[in-house]
């Protein structure tokens, strides 16, 4: 039995055993390159995904873009009252204060924007909230619902009968004025209609660009009764 | 000729293997490469997308530092003119009024916390993450506790104001123009207590979130307090497309 054995030479053996060595480390090398790249991916996208972060970039540069605008205005207006007397002060309270009036919905507005129209059945106050979010997310500036002003903290409400825009019902066809940047305002209502159009309740949703929008209603001023500045 | 014959059919033999094992190499290299490099590029863009939100964030943390300071200074500046003048001082104190309101100051009083977590993924998710708390979570409870006497709202230290928009994708809310908060989130509301209170114990206003309670376990809980305090807004409250009648 034993003659059917080779016998094999030190040098060869040690050659052989080499070659098995290092074909096991190439193995596990690519096996833990693998498994490393693997799992690296699995703990990156943890987080979120790519198509998130892409939104996520989007809106931080256009928020900084918005944000770097509003330190231009401020640094303006602290340098016209640096410089200026009591006459340039109540110049820049004054414009500050028609700023903050027409942000707060307390008097008539106008300005480029879009018109949607929505007819449907059974919308309801979850809905016209959602669709003014929608368009104040999408560059809204000053928004109104029917003969209705709408900004944040007036309240959206469904009675069994009609939904309410401040406790006034607001029936549908609902007209939506939206003032800000055109070309954002209108990206944002086509994608509204189109999704609204899916709507088996909605019978029609269609949209408008306007050179000038103009909103009449306003809110009614509320002094705070609780919170104290 | 016997040896030759065979020695032939060994060098074929040999060839044959040689083939057979370069062609299986090649085919384990290009699908080890495939393997390889996908994965390791997706990290890459990964990680590139990841660089460029954290550059992002930090500039608008920088801008909104900047924003506030500015404004801390401009209320001084003003504040010295209105002492010169009674007129200014008039001015001063209607302007003073419209920021508190465009929660442009800061603002204190009775109010309600509320807390919303996310919840335990389940097998039926309708293709939605309904486990996670999302921006349209935070613009409904936003818009419960204004209907229902809330003068001022914070969310995770944001303040709303009359303009404020709620976006986001999964889990992330963006508000207006800040980084996004994800949850836990803590929204503050300062104003009446007890409607407030009143409106988060009614099992049938939320209903979004409140089927999701049952289902994934999302987190909602609330507590009132006597003096809760409202940061004030730190970012542009841009409206340069609008002009008074």
């Amino acid at each position: 039995m034993s003659a059917r054995f080779r016998r094999t030479s030190p040098r060869g053996a040690s050659s052989r055993a080499i070659s098995v060595w290092l074909i096991a480390l190439l193995v596990a090398i690519v096996a833990t390159v693998q498994i490393r790249s693997q799992a690296e991916v699995e703990r990156s996208f943890a987080g979120a995904d790519t198509a998130s972060l892409a939104f996520l970039i989007d809106s931080l540069h256009r928020s900084n873009d918005s944000l770097q605008a509003e330190t231009a205005d401020l640094t303006q207006r602290q340098a016209t009252l640096q410089s200026g007397g009591d006459t340039a002060a109540d110049q820049v309270l004054t414009d500050e204060a028609n700023r903050l009036r027409a942000a707060e919905g307390l008097v008539p507005v106008h300005g480029p924007g879009v018109v949607l129209v929505v007819d449907a059945t059974g919308l309801q106050a979850l809905d016209l909230e959602d669709a003014l979010n929608n368009l104040a997310a999408g560059g809204a500036e000053a928004l109104g619902v029917n003969d209705r002003r709408f900004v944040v903290g007036v309240p959206v409400d469904q009675t069994s009968e009609a939904v309410t825009v401040g406790g006034v019902a607001v029936p549908t066809p609902w007209t939506i004025s939206a003032i800000g940047d055109a070309n954002r305002l209108a990206q944002a209502a086509d994608l509204m209609t189109q999704l609204m159009r899916a709507d088996r309740r909605v019978r029609q949703a269609t949209y408008r660009v306007e050179a000038d929008v103009v909103i009449r209603a306003v809110v009614t001023e509320r002094p705070f009764v609780y919170g104290v500045s | 000729m016997r040896i030759d014959a065979m020695s032939q059919r060994r060098v074929v033999s040999i060839l044959v293997v040689a083939m057979v094992a370069l062609a299986t190499g090649f085919l384990v290299a290009g699908q080890i490469k495939v393997q390889l490099l996908t994965p390791s590029n997706q990290v890459a863009r990964y990680q590139a997308l990841v660089r460029s939100v954290q550059e992002l964030e930090a500039t608008n943390a920088d801008s909104r530092q900047k924003i506030a300071a500015l404004r801390s200074q401009i209320d001084t500046l003003e504040a010295a003119a209105a002492a010169r003048s009674a007129a200014t001082q008039t001015l001063q104190n209607q302007v003073a009024d419209l920021r508190a309101h465009a929660g442009l100051t800061r603002l204190h009083g009775p109010g309600v916390e509320v807390d919303l977590a996310d919840g335990v993924a389940g097998t039926d998710t309708g293709g939605e993450a309904g486990y996670l708390v999302n921006f349209k979570d935070v613009q409904d409870l936003v818009n419960l506790l204004f209907a229902h006497g809330a003068e001022g709202i914070a969310v995770s230290g944001r303040r709303v104001t009359p303009l404020s928009a709620f976006a986001g994708s999964g889990s992330q809310v963006i508000i207006d123009q800040g980084p996004p908060v994800t949850a836990p989130i803590k929204v503050v509301a300062v104003g009446d207590r007890l409607r407030m209170e009143a409106a988060l114990s009614d099992p049938s206003a939320l209903p979004d979130i409140r089927a999701r309670e049952v289902q994934f376990q999302l987190g909602i809980t609330f507590s009132g307090g006597p003096d809760l305090a409202l940061p004030a807004y730190d970012s542009s409250l841009d409206i340069r497309h609008v002009g008074t009648l």
